[in-house]
């Protein structure tokens, strides 16, 4: 153990390769931290939707969010998606990051929905591009497939909706957690009725995830540092689930000793939370404002 | 001097079967500043556990300002006026600060324990901004506890348990990772809280800094019995004691405020010889 190889360095090339899955996870995991690190940084800016008092951007966002759901007319969803920019730019939030962070998620959860409806297979409608001709009684299986494949026109359109209207309810949301501190907008929750239990169990269960995403984080940077030759897939499975097991048990331990701080300073099981917020008049009418939108769209359609 | 904390016999075991404590008889006294030294796993974290009636002794019995520390009154769901009355008497700075700071802001942090004393809304909130000011958290108040650094979390854990003003203030390890300036400004706290009449009891390895926060220090053995419990300059001064209780390594002693090591790459018998003055009064020979 005390001996040095002072044998000559072997002259090789570094040669790089596909980075194993377990890297891959991490770094999208761990991309939640400096997230975090960016909504701080712009919840603590001064902007327009920031000087709102959170209850009322939470009910509003809410109620938007309900009654754009009920909207079927394309352009009502693009006034408001566009109204989201405009208010997203007042808010000293960057436009393409705002864009990004919206669309980044759009193809993959609503894609997979939106995409089928745009066949006749699913959708009958008139055709606007033909793509196969499959012939008299095709089927597949039991399923009877109609003569011949086509992209509908209808079926584009209801994509199209389908697809904006998320884009739009997701521009809404992202607005209210971009301007809101996390710690805020929890205790928001309150305004609509969310039990004190639940606000203190959602900021505490917020508050760990950072310290685990660290251990995590620390566990990965311990292994890579002393890992020589890689161990293949399976290998690297193994070492997660026994992380797994690992972070588990750590989080029993956590929680008890965290229960014991809690009761050290005199909790006792009932909840007390300090709710402190202001409504003043720019709060009233912007909450009148996001309400009445909502109930105009409701209406309209 | 009547004793506030009364240990009396008490032994504790995990599970029934790893001893942490063998039987522990000792009382501090109100205005007193004990420090709790050992070696890892000698049994301080576990003490200060019992002390702060988180967990209770397997054997013998524990009081607490003249009433028996039980898990009937501690852990029962009924409101306890006993237990209330600890709860605001006795605060704890835990070892890891990431389990004291559980709330979502320094703020919400320090406002928890006033909030539990069902004070006045106003109470509680002058009673936070003053804490922020006096420990200088004015910077760190929005701020998430996992943003902070290891010293703001250290302060913000004192000023979340000062916030309830306790008069009995325990702490474990309370400078382990802590930079020079921040230890410092720790230790003169300390100090502050002792001529203000606080009962503060710290539990540490930190031989560096016993003397300036405790006149009096009970050192648990390896084998979790108290060793010893005399005053503080006695106990830094038997180097034979601090040697059996693994405080100090034979190649590692203090010299005052300063902490001298020998390195030996070799087996063989050596002396050396400081011309400057010791702690003790006197050069010091060293042989190996």
């Amino acid at each position: 153990m005390t001996k040095v190889d002072d044998s000559p360095w072997p002259s090789c090339q570094a040669q790089g390769g596909r980075r194993d899955f377990v890297r891959k996870t991490l770094d999208g995991i761990l991309s939640f931290l400096q997230e975090a690190f960016v909504t701080r940084e712009i919840s603590s800016k001064k902007g327009l939707l920031q000087s709102l008092d959170p209850r009322i951007k939470l009910i509003s966002v809410l109620a938007l969010v309900f009654a754009l759901t009920t909207v079927r007319d394309l352009r009502v969803i693009l006034i408001f998606y566009m109204i989201t920019i405009v208010i997203a730019h007042l808010s000293g939030i960057s436009l393409s990051f705002f864009v990004k962070r919206v669309w980044l998620f759009i193809p993959i959860f609503t894609g997979v929905i939106a995409l089928p409806m745009i066949f006749n297979v699913f959708l009958p409608g008139q055709p606007l591009y033909h793509l196969l001709y499959l012939g008299p009684s095709a089927s597949l299986g039991p399923f009877a497939l109609p003569e011949s494949i086509y992209i509908t026109r209808e079926g584009v359109w209801s994509a199209c909706v389908f697809t904006l209207r998320v884009a739009a309810c997701v521009s809404a949301v992202v607005l209210l957690f971009l301007t809101t501190s996390q710690a805020v907008l929890f205790r928001s929750l309150r305004s609509v009725g969310v039990p004190k239990v639940y606000v203190l169990t959602l900021e505490m269960a917020n508050r760990y995830v950072f310290l685990f995403l660290e251990i995590i984080r620390d566990l990965y940077t311990a292994k890579r540092s002393r890992t020589i030759i890689s161990r293949g897939t399976w290998a690297e499975q193994r070492w997660v689930g026994g992380r797994i097991g690992y972070m588990l048990i750590k989080s029993l331990d956590l929680s008890e000793r965290v229960h014991q701080a809690m009761i050290s300073r005199g909790f006792n099981g009932d909840v007390k939370i300090i709710e402190e917020y202001r409504i003043g008049l720019p709060d009233y009418l912007a909450g009148a404002l996001a309400l009445a939108s909502s109930a105009l769209m409701i209406l309209y359609d | 001097m009547q004793p506030i904390l009364d240990l009396r016999d008490v032994s504790y075991s995990y599970l029934g079967r790893q001893n942490a404590l063998l039987d522990i008889t000792l009382q501090i006294g109100q205005g007193e500043q004990v420090t709790f030294m050992g070696a890892n796993g000698s049994g301080k974290s576990t003490l200060l556990a019992i002390l702060n009636a988180l967990i209770y002794p397997t054997e013998g019995e524990f009081r607490a300002f003249g009433n028996l520390v039980r898990p009937e009154v501690f852990d029962s769901l009924k409101e306890d006026r006993f237990r209330s009355f600890f709860r605001r008497k006795v605060g704890f700075v835990f070892q890891n600060s990431d389990v004291q700071l559980f709330s979502s802001t320094v703020y919400d942090e320090v406002a928890f324990g006033p909030l539990q004393l069902d004070l006045p809304r106003d109470e509680v909130k002058a009673r936070v901004e003053e804490l922020i000011d006096m420990m200088d958290l004015g910077k760190l108040r929005d701020r998430a506890p996992h943003t902070l650094s290891g010293g703001e979390k250290k302060k913000v854990c004192i000023a979340s348990v000062l916030a309830i003003n306790p008069d009995v203030l325990l702490l474990d390890e309370p400078t382990a990772g802590l930079d020079p300036r921040t230890q410092l400004w720790l230790i003169e706290l300390l100090q502050e809280l002792g001529r203000s009449g606080k009962t503060v009891v710290t539990a540490t390895h930190d031989l560096d800094i016993i003397e300036q926060i405790g006149q009096r220090s009970v050192v648990i053995g390896e084998d979790h019995r108290i060793v010893v419990d005399r005053r503080t300059d006695q106990v830094l001064n038997d180097l034979d004691l601090l040697l059996a209780a693994n405080l100090i390594h034979r190649h590692m002693h203090r010299h005052g405020i300063l902490l001298h090591q020998h390195v030996h790459s070799h087996g063989e018998e050596h002396k050396h010889r400081h011309e400057q003055d010791h702690d003790h009064g006197r050069p010091h020979d060293k042989a190996k």
